[in-house]
């Protein structure tokens, strides 16, 4: 499931600040939550300023180990940095070799924005490393960390990553495959998810549809997200009737319309129109 | 929704609309008393599929409940309820819970009680929440006007019409997608006057037609509502 826009606030667009003001606050490299915030704006503004990307290369090597006293810790200026560069499309590509580094990073987190953002730019330079990571299996990479809540590898990033890349490599599938039987549903739902992408299978699409009717709502809400992502139009109906929110269901369906094809686009916007 | 746990299905006592007060109040009761999450959310079913206009005050209540199963359930309940519910919905709007206004303006929209059109106005313009923008856009489109002596209706349908034209300029996709839905079925209360036909028309085709627009569906879903609204027109289609 991806993970939402990591908003400062709720309001749609953030604070009404401008272009300028984004790019002026991103560099002041002694305010971490000026940087914070502009980030995200110029991510979710989608901005075209020759100087975003630039800049938010400069903002991904900010980074040091964690220190939690320290307010907003310097690494959410980086992790907000790697998940705008992701939203920027063709312009951000001079930034991928900045995003396959920070995939390196100890930071888990930060691994996981950089995974995203790889996968969202499509960076076929990507899909190696991405497979290198996942490649221990779920025996290892996606082992409990121990004394945190987090699995060894960000896993469910670097499966979703190299569903959206799209390479059906030999080597790429028979890696994802065994996350099919993780035990943790969500991991199982970005395997299947990447699986549908690249191979097309439609018992994953199956696996993703018996997911919306999990018992917790966590996974009902990732499994939305996951067959909006491949665009699966055969859970149209599933997915009308998934207990969660209009919202989420309104995402996943405008997912069917543009990431799929078929002759019933009419019907998913009556279901969409339904939902409103 | 946002319950955690999946509500198991319940059966419901066969109440009809017509179901005297006191049978409405066991079921007010057993909402008032529901001691866990799940227990309110099947109360408030129950209570819900009455429609009964005695119900409403205590649907309205749990609006403010922080229980978005139960919000739902309570949404339905009023929308069922109808016109009954209104003065009941807009005498205890609360501007200091925002959650509860949010259910609220849902409810509203689902009517389509006129007495509800201040409500949509300020939430399509101004509510902060994507979700209650949106409901509200819909909710502008399908007014019930024809009640209504012609003055009025005029008046109502042109501030429907100038909310949504200005819902178009919205910062979130799902409310400018409801903004073209809300557009199309608005276009039967102006077919007959032109001038509002053209501002309609020319909303729908900058929606259709916005080069920045980031969803296509919203441009499919424009295009789609300018077609079906072009058919309405006399001499076309």
């Amino acid at each position: 499931m991806a993970d939402a826009d990591a908003s400062p606030n709720p309001v749609g667009n953030g604070d009404p600040i401008t272009e300028a003001e984004a790019l002026r606050r991103l560099r002041l490299t002694d305010d971490p939550s000026a940087q914070y915030y502009a980030a995200w704006w110029l991510g979710r503004n989608r901005s075209t300023h020759p100087e975003a990307v630039p800049l938010l290369q400069a903002a991904l090597r900010q980074r040091r180990p964690r220190d939690p006293g320290a307010g907003v810790e310097e690494n959410a200026v980086a992790r907000n940095a790697a998940r705008a560069l992701g939203k920027l499309g063709r312009s951000a590509e001079a930034a991928i070799p900045d995003l396959l580094d920070t995939l390196e990073d100890q930071d888990h987190g930060l691994r996981e924005a950089a995974a995203r953002s790889l996968g969202d730019l499509k960076a076929l330079a990507a899909v190696e490393p991405l497979r290198r990571r996942l490649a221990p299996g779920p025996a290892v990479a996606g082992a409990l960390q121990p004394g945190t809540p987090r699995l060894v590898e960000p896993c469910e990033a670097l499966l979703e990553a190299l569903g959206d890349i799209g390479v059906a490599d030999g080597e790429v599938l028979a890696v994802i495959r065994p996350f099919v039987d993780h035990e943790r549903p969500l991991i199982r739902s970005a395997a299947c998810r990447a699986l549908l992408q690249l191979t097309a299978e439609p018992h994953w699409g199956d696996h993703l549809v018996a997911l919306l009717q999990h018992q917790q709502l966590q996974v009902r809400r990732a499994a939305l997200m996951d067959l909006g992502a491949v665009g699966w139009r055969p859970a149209l109906h599933p997915i009308a009737r998934t207990l969660a929110e209009n919202s989420l269901k309104l995402i996943a369906l405008r997912g069917l319309v543009e990431q799929g094809a078929g002759h019933d686009t009419d019907a998913v916007l009556a279901a969409m129109d339904a939902l409103l | 929704m946002v319950c955690s746990e999946t509500p198991k299905p319940m059966t419901i006592s066969p109440l009809t609309p017509a179901a005297d007060s006191a049978a409405v109040q066991v079921l007010v009761r057993a909402v008032e008393q529901a001691d866990s999450a799940l227990g309110l959310l099947q109360a408030t079913q129950a209570l819900a599929v009455v429609a009964h206009p005695e119900a409403a005050p205590c649907l309205v209540e749990v609006l403010g409940f922080n229980n978005p199963g139960a919000a739902v359930a309570a949404v339905d309940g009023l929308i069922a309820i109808g016109v009954p519910a209104v003065d009941t919905i807009l005498a205890n709007l609360d501007g200091n819970n925002y959650g509860a206004r949010a259910w609220a303006v849902r409810a509203l929209a689902g009517i389509g009680d006129v007495r509800g059109l201040d409500v949509l106005e300020d939430a399509l313009g101004a509510d902060i929440g994507p979700s209650v923008r949106r409901a509200a856009a819909r909710g502008l489109g399908q007014l019930q006007l024809h009640g209504l002596a012609e003055a009025q209706r005029l008046a109502a349908t042109e501030r429907c019409l100038e909310a949504l034209v200005a819902g178009c300029r919205d910062g979130e996709w799902v409310v400018r997608y409801a903004v073209a839905v809300g557009l199309e079925s608005l276009a039967p209360a102006v077919v007959a006057a032109p001038i509002q036909l053209q501002r309609l028309e020319l909303a729908l085709t900058g929606l259709s037609q916005n080069l920045a627009e980031e969803a296509p569906v919203v441009r499919l879903r424009a295009e789609q509502a300018r077609l079906r609204v072009q058919q309405l027109e006399p001499g076309r289609g």
